[in-house]
């Protein structure tokens, strides 16, 4: 409806025809129309996080691909030994798998890959050509088929406001939740990633603000907005979104004076917090106060006495009792948010600038429709604002603070190291300005397009156009975090700390975090500020396959090969906070060089696993040749790695890397 | 003594020969009628033996224990049968004598003493919480705590510890009804199969024995139909705290046995969740938890037990609708066996892999093919200020929305306007008689929201576009499964309208219709008629009305325990200091203290910040510290302070249950933080 929302469905349609991968440049000139007006409009940055998103989605296509030939062409000689046949088509799961697990439909390529129809051809059993050609047919019929059911999910692009003053630009995708997106904010930001991170909607017209529960989907509510809309999302602390769960006793035990709230032990709110979410039912705060209520479509204010219950909002009639069979409902939460007001003493000649609004999330202008309420402290404001949330949101609330806990946990790790983490200000800066308009959501699939069209081998890409925006953030699962587009930035500024690195088995998070630091909260998509590299940034670099040669020498020569094409691309996007996580891939970037030497037959690492994976990896590189920026994807991980390397048990990573380093190496070598 | 009326007993004489030994030596249980007991030289026994004809007068040493006593006994009665459920009741001192190794002169029984032989489990009449009475065997010689126990496993009832008897209310004038009243007897179940209970077609074996058997495991775990407006309009309704105080104060006594309790056999108690804490609840499992829970809430909601908003009372009665619905045509869900579930299960992940197999292709076909409405409305939308009123239009339902057209020859081209009405509200306003079927809506819009009416033409149409719209806020389409049954339940309440319309209140329950009266407390029989309810339970209705029994069951409770009063036992206090009578409320993790006058809570004190608690039985007060130095101190008016003692040592059991997982009841725990001064 709004300019915010295009379907991808033209880039989705294609992949139906699609032919055998060498055919599909074909595909390429897709949407090339749409591609240029979006583009313009599009600044850099913008460009470089879809690019982004979109090569994540090209890359886990493009292996899959790969190991599908892989298994045709290389049925037993093959470089990997017979013993790890089964490699190709589990590797490819591994790397896919994250990706889906956000969300199913998702990554079409993984689901694909792990479905029965596309048995791992390598297998012992040596499938005869031509089944494997069935397969790969009813293989990519499937994916055409989804991609079609894809391209009716809606994808906005969203521009987020930082409490530095900048922006930041992602693709969301109907699917996701603001969870994910939040994920997603913490690969660019250089953020510590604590709980109280929050996306924000502003309402400059009726001056609103709320907090995006994380379970909620972000593109519904935008949907809602009107099309010359002042409204703005915020990415900033707030510390009232968790309070609740920091201090169950300010809500549950509020009557209680503040000197025993403020000295609760902690045991006692465990308890608070177990009694009252953690029954068969959860329990609302018991809340009662005398607030302010703006009458309908009138401007005094009248003062009531309110009732807090789980089922809604209630008032005591006057000369009434406070028994519950008299109360008169005042509101019930089905249909309505509840937002913070800012300012209502001068707008609306609120008593006191403690205000808070329930709405229907559709109203976006003033309206008899809009219930005003005030309250005689902020403290009061917090309180209600807060058990309105537990009366609407229940269980999810508590579920949402609980994987937004286990976020900040694994996060901690590693930022304690890196100090305090760039852009945590906790005050907000709502003057910051985001504009939440979004460009055509066609431009990012077909930049990519466009990159595979300049390059020579372009493979597989029309399927995972319609990926792209499909990809989800990260979700909160720690041990293979998706390869969200961010990321991939962030890896490339790494890779130089990862070279160094590569000697050591183990993967030493410190060293690496201090290397990388990059700037935090600058949010490098902005700034498409030149990378120190050689590299032109990224957008102009995709066409002009510049970068290609550079690779490929370096990936000659050996060791440091890919990582120069990382930092042109990572350069251009966000900055690389999450170091730590690469760290763990450590072990994998030799097994690379190796390879490089040898492109086919790659030695075997000192991780199993890894030489599994690296088997089909070969293959890949060869049709990713064209985009650089495959190799961003991986690094997604880096988030969750943090945790493995601490653990120890980073195998699994380790095989991904390598693979993917792999077949960055190839890709050089091949063009 | 009620015991002389059933059944003639014998006395037989024991002669004590030995007067040396005769140092008392009390059991626990023989401590508060221990000061009468008297020496005495010659000591008799009188023993009354249920099946023996006689009292005898028996001569036996001191120094025998009981079980050489009942050997005698049994040998000397010569009748032969299983006597193992027997065991003496010494009857002066309202004891049971259970430890057969103890010698008489132990436990400290002379010459006088009057001894009863007799079974130790007896029939009993007990109220369940759907208010049917059943008949059955209970271990009179335990302590109360251990009988609950053996009766929830007879009725397959877990978590036995949360349940207790309570005396009933004394029944004036209603003895003819009593008579009347139908009850189910469970006194045939032999009391050894019940000891290990083994499930067998999902219920215990012994309700398997016989359909009759059958029929009353179904009573137990199926929901009773919404009972007659009259029937709650009788029911003894408390008025006020106070009079919810009294009730707490008939509670048995957990640790002391029926007999010592004055409870004879054939005595009627109600067996009743005791304890706000319901811990692990598995429908699975629960089929009798679960519906008896659901039974003792939904009286206490409509017999005002507990406050509650009109709004929710409508969401109860909807709940409650659905709930009879939904048992009254598939019986069997709750008490399927796992079997069943299993196959259940299995089916539906069946399904959901084939519609997710073949969703790309035919859901894509179907949605092409989405079902729409076609028809002829009058719309009408009062916050425009024109004088039209109604107008026709060709209106076509489509997705979540509607497009309405000049006429049906237009409907090809734009439509004049396009109604999204997903998040939009839907109101009904139908008048049978009037013959009015009206659907108002209310369309959120940037600017507002938009009140757009829809009339039909009859009644088939209005439960169409009613369902419709109903689906649309929702965000589901015409598509979706539950299209069918919305129209269906909106067929069934015009039904219930129209019945409703003719005679007021005494309409019999069909299935298809239901006096909605019969499901609301009676402060709204006065206050709404039938049919002005029914379209406000319909609104509650639309809600819940695609939920499965269990979840509609479970959200019942899951409201009722959201409700701010719930869980909450009253007593009525006097604490040391003041001067007037206050109450206590007694929930599962706080005690609060309400002045009686204004009706408010004057205090709180959670469970988790005591640190010990008193009682003085001599003076009956309970004295309570809690961290920070307070301390506080009462006595109980409306019920003995044991009772009181018992909730709150009580409810500090149950909050250790989730700590130690094991299945067994740590009873021990509970008699230590239940226990009077014998525990102690």
């Amino acid at each position: 409806m709004d300019l915010l929302t295009q379907s991808l469905e033209q880039d989705t349609a294609p992949p139906v025809s699609l032919p055998p991968p060498t055919n599909t440049e074909a595909n390429f000139s897709f949407g090339f129309t749409d591609l240029n007006e979006s583009l313009h409009e599009l600044e850099d940055n913008d460009l470089d996080a879809l690019m982004a998103d979109l090569v994540a989605d090209l890359d886990a296509t493009e292996k899959k691909l790969a190991a599908d030939i892989e298994g045709l062409k290389v049925p037993s000689p093959p470089p990997p030994p017979k013993g790890e046949s089964l490699l190709p088509s589990s590797p490819l799961d591994y790397s896919a798998s994250p990706a889906s697990s956000t969300s199913s439909s998702v990554c079409t390529p993984s689901s694909s890959a792990a479905s029965p129809l596309p048995p791992p051809p390598p297998q012992s059993t040596k499938p005869t050509k031509e089944e494997i050609e069935a397969q790969m047919k009813a293989d990519k019929i499937k994916l055409a088929l989804e991609k079609l059911k894809e391209a009716k999910v809606k994808k906005l692009v969203v521009k987020v406001l930082m409490n530095d003053g900048s922006s930041k630009t992602l693709m969301v995708d109907e699917r996701q939740n603001v969870r994910e997106v939040l994920d997603n904010l913490f690969e660019k930001t250089h953020c510590d990633c604590n709980v109280d991170w929050s996306l924000c909607e502003t309402n400059p017209e009726l001056q609103l603000e709320r907090t995006f529960e994380d379970h909620e989907n972000l593109v519904e509510p935008l949907l809602a907005w009107t099309r010359d809309t002042e409204n703005k999302i915020l990415f900033k602390e707030c510390g009232q979104k968790y309070a609740v769960f920091k201090n169950p006793q300010n809500f549950y035990l509020w009557k209680k004076d503040k000197k025993t709230l403020k000295d609760m032990k902690d045991k006692d709110k465990e308890i608070l917090i177990e009694e009252n979410f953690c029954g068969t039912s959860i329990i609302v705060p018991d809340l009662e106060a005398v607030l302010h209520l703006k009458e309908d479509g009138k401007k005094s204010w009248k003062q009531r006495l309110f009732q807090l219950r789980a089922s809604g909002i209630y008032y005591v009639p006057k000369g009434k009792t406070k028994s519950s069979r008299d109360l008169v409902c005042f509101l019930q939460f089905d249909n309505v948010n509840v937002y913070y007001a800012k300012d209502f003493r001068s707008k609306h000649k609120a008593p006191t600038d403690f205000c808070f609004v329930l709405k229907h999330p559709q109203i976006q202008k003033d309206s008899q429709y809009i219930k005003y309420l005030c309250c005689d402290d902020a403290w009061t404001m917090n309180l209600w604002v807060t058990g309105i949330r537990i009366a609407k949101y229940g269980a999810s609330l508590y579920k949402n603070f609980k994987t937004a806990e286990k976020k900040a946990v694994v996060n901690s790790a590693w930022t304690n190291r890196s100090v305090t983490s760039s852009s945590s200000e906790s005050t907000p800066s709502p003057t910051i300005k985001a504009k939440a308009n979004g460009h055509a959501p066609k431009p990012q699939p077909e930049p990519v397009f466009k990159d595979v069209g300049t390059c020579p081998p372009p493979p597989p890409p029309p399927p995972s156009p319609p990926l792209t925006g499909i990809l989800p953030p990260p979700p909160s699962d720690p041990a293979f975090p998706p390869p969200p587009p961010p990321l991939a930035a962030k890896s490339s500024s790494k890779a130089a700390a990862r070279q160094q690195h590569l000697s050591t088995n183990f993967p030493p998070p410190p060293p690496a975090m201090d290397l990388p630091p990059p700037p935090p909260p600058p949010p490098m998509d902005e700034s498409s500020d030149t990378p120190p590299d050689f590299l032109p940034p990224p957008p102009p670099a995709m066409g002009s396959l510049p970068p290609p040669p550079p690779s490929l020498l370096s990936a000659n020569s050996l060791p440091p090969p890919p990582p120069p094409c990382f930092k042109g691309v990572g350069q251009s996007l966000p900055p690389p906070p999450p170091d730590p996580g690469f760290l763990p891939p450590l072990p994998p970037p030799e097994s690379v060089f190796v390879a490089t030497g040898a492109p086919p037959p790659p030695p075997p690492p000192p991780p199993p696993p890894a030489a599994a994976a690296r088997a089909p990896a070969p293959r890949a590189p060869v049709r990713a040749s064209g985009s650089v920026k495959k190799m961003p994807p991986m690094p997604p991980k880096r988030t969750t790695p943090s945790l493995r390397g601490g653990g120890g048990g980073g195998g699994g990573d380790g095989d991904l890397m390598s693979e993917l380093m792999v077949a960055m190496m190839k890709k050089r070598s091949n063009p | 003594m009620s015991v002389k009326k059933i059944e003639p007993f014998s006395h037989f004489r024991l002669t004590e020969t030995d007067k040396k030994r005769n140092k008392p030596f009390l059991t626990k249980a023989a401590q508060l009628s221990a000061q009468t007991t008297t020496h005495r030289a010659q000591e008799r026994l009188h023993f009354s033996k249920p099946c023996a004809e006689e009292t005898k007068v028996w001569h036996v040493t001191s120094e025998l224990h009981v079980g050489g006593v009942i050997v005698k006994l049994v040998e000397k009665t010569q009748i032969k049968r299983d006597w193992s459920d027997h065991a003496v009741w010494w009857e002066q001192k309202q004891q049971w004598l259970l430890r057969t190794s103890w010698t008489l002169e132990k436990y400290g029984i002379h010459a006088d003493a009057r001894l009863v032989f007799m079974p130790q489990h007896k029939p009993l009449k007990l109220g369940l919480p759907n208010g049917i009475t059943l008949r059955l065997h209970a271990c009179f010689s335990g302590p109360v705590f251990r009988t609950v126990m053996g009766i929830c496993r007879m009725l397959n009832i877990r978590h036995p510890e949360e349940l207790s008897l309570l005396r009933p209310l004394e029944e004036k004038k209603k003895k003819k009804k009593d008579s009347a009243e139908e009850i189910y007897d469970l006194t045939e179940v032999p009391l050894s199969s019940v000891s290990r209970p083994c499930l067998y077609n999902g219920m215990p074996a012994h309700f398997a024995d016989s359909p009759q058997m059958e029929a009353i495991y179904k009573m137990l775990s199926v929901t009773q139909p919404p009972p007659a407006p009259e029937v709650i309009a009788k029911q003894y309704r408390p008025a006020s705290v106070v009079d919810k105080a009294h009730i707490n104060g008939r509670w048995l006594d957990s640790s002391r046995s029926l007999m010592q309790q004055g409870v004879q056999q054939n005595d009627r108690l109600w067996l009743r969740f005791k304890y706000y804490a319901f811990y692990d609840i598995e429908p699975k499992y629960d089929a009798v938890r679960l519906t008896q829970l659901y039974e003792q809430a939904r009286w206490a909601i409509l017999l005002e037990d507990i406050d509650c908003t009109e709004e929710e009372m409508m969401l109860f009665g909807a709940l409650q609708y659905h709930i009879s619905k939904v048992s009254q045509s598939e019986p069997q869900l709750m008490s399927s066996s796992t079997a069943m579930d299993d196959l259940d299960s299995a089916l539906q992940s069946l399904e959901v892999k084939m519609e997710g197999e073949g969703s790309s292709a035919s859901e894509l076909l179907e949605n092409m093919t989405a079902p729409e409405l076609n028809d002829y409305l009058k719309i009408f939308r009062p916050k425009r200020l024109t004088l039209k009123g109604y107008k026709q239009y060709w209106c076509k339902f489509q997705d979540t929305s509607i497009a309405y057209f000049k006429s049906k020859e237009e409907s090809i081209g734009e439509p004049i306007q396009q109604i999204h009405l997903k998040g939009c509200e839907v109101a009904p306003d139908v008048n049978m008689a009037a013959h009015r079927f009206l659907i108002r809506l209310l369309i959120p819009a940037p600017e507002g929201m938009n009140e757009v009416y829809l009339r039909c033409e009859n009644e088939q149409q209005y439960a169409q576009w009613m369902a419709a719209c109903r689906l649309a806020s929702k965000g589901k389409s015409l598509a979706d499964s539950s299209f069918q049954s919305e129209i269906q339940s909106i067929h069934t309440f015009l039904a219930m309208q129209k019945t409703n319309t003719g005679s007021h209140g005494n309409v019999p329950a069909s299935d298809e219709s239901i006096n909605t009266h019969s499901l609301v407390s009676p402060r709204y029989h006065k206050k709404y008629k039938a049919k002005q309810l029914t379209p406000r339970i319909l609104d509650a209705y639309q809600n819940v009305a695609q939920l499965s029994l269990t979840d509609a069951v479970t959200r019942f409770l899951q409201i009722w325990q959201a409700l701010p009063d719930f869980g909450l036992s009253y007593v009525v206090v006097r604490f040391k200091g003041s001067r007037k009578d206050e109450v206590l409320g007694i929930a599962p993790n706080r005690l609060i203290r309400i002045d009686l006058g204004v009706g408010d809570v004057v205090k709180t004190w959670r469970y988790n910040n005591m640190k010990q608690w008193n009682v003085n039985w001599d003076i009956r007060q309970m004295a309570i510290e809690f961290e920070g130095n307070v301390n506080i101190a009462f006595s109980c008016v409306t019920a003995d302070c044991k009772i009181v003692h018992e909730f709150i040592g009580g409810y500090i059991f149950m909050s250790t249950r989730s700590r130690q997982k094991s299945d067994t009841l740590n009873e021990e725990l509970f008699h230590k933080l239940t226990g009077g001064h014998e525990a102690l």
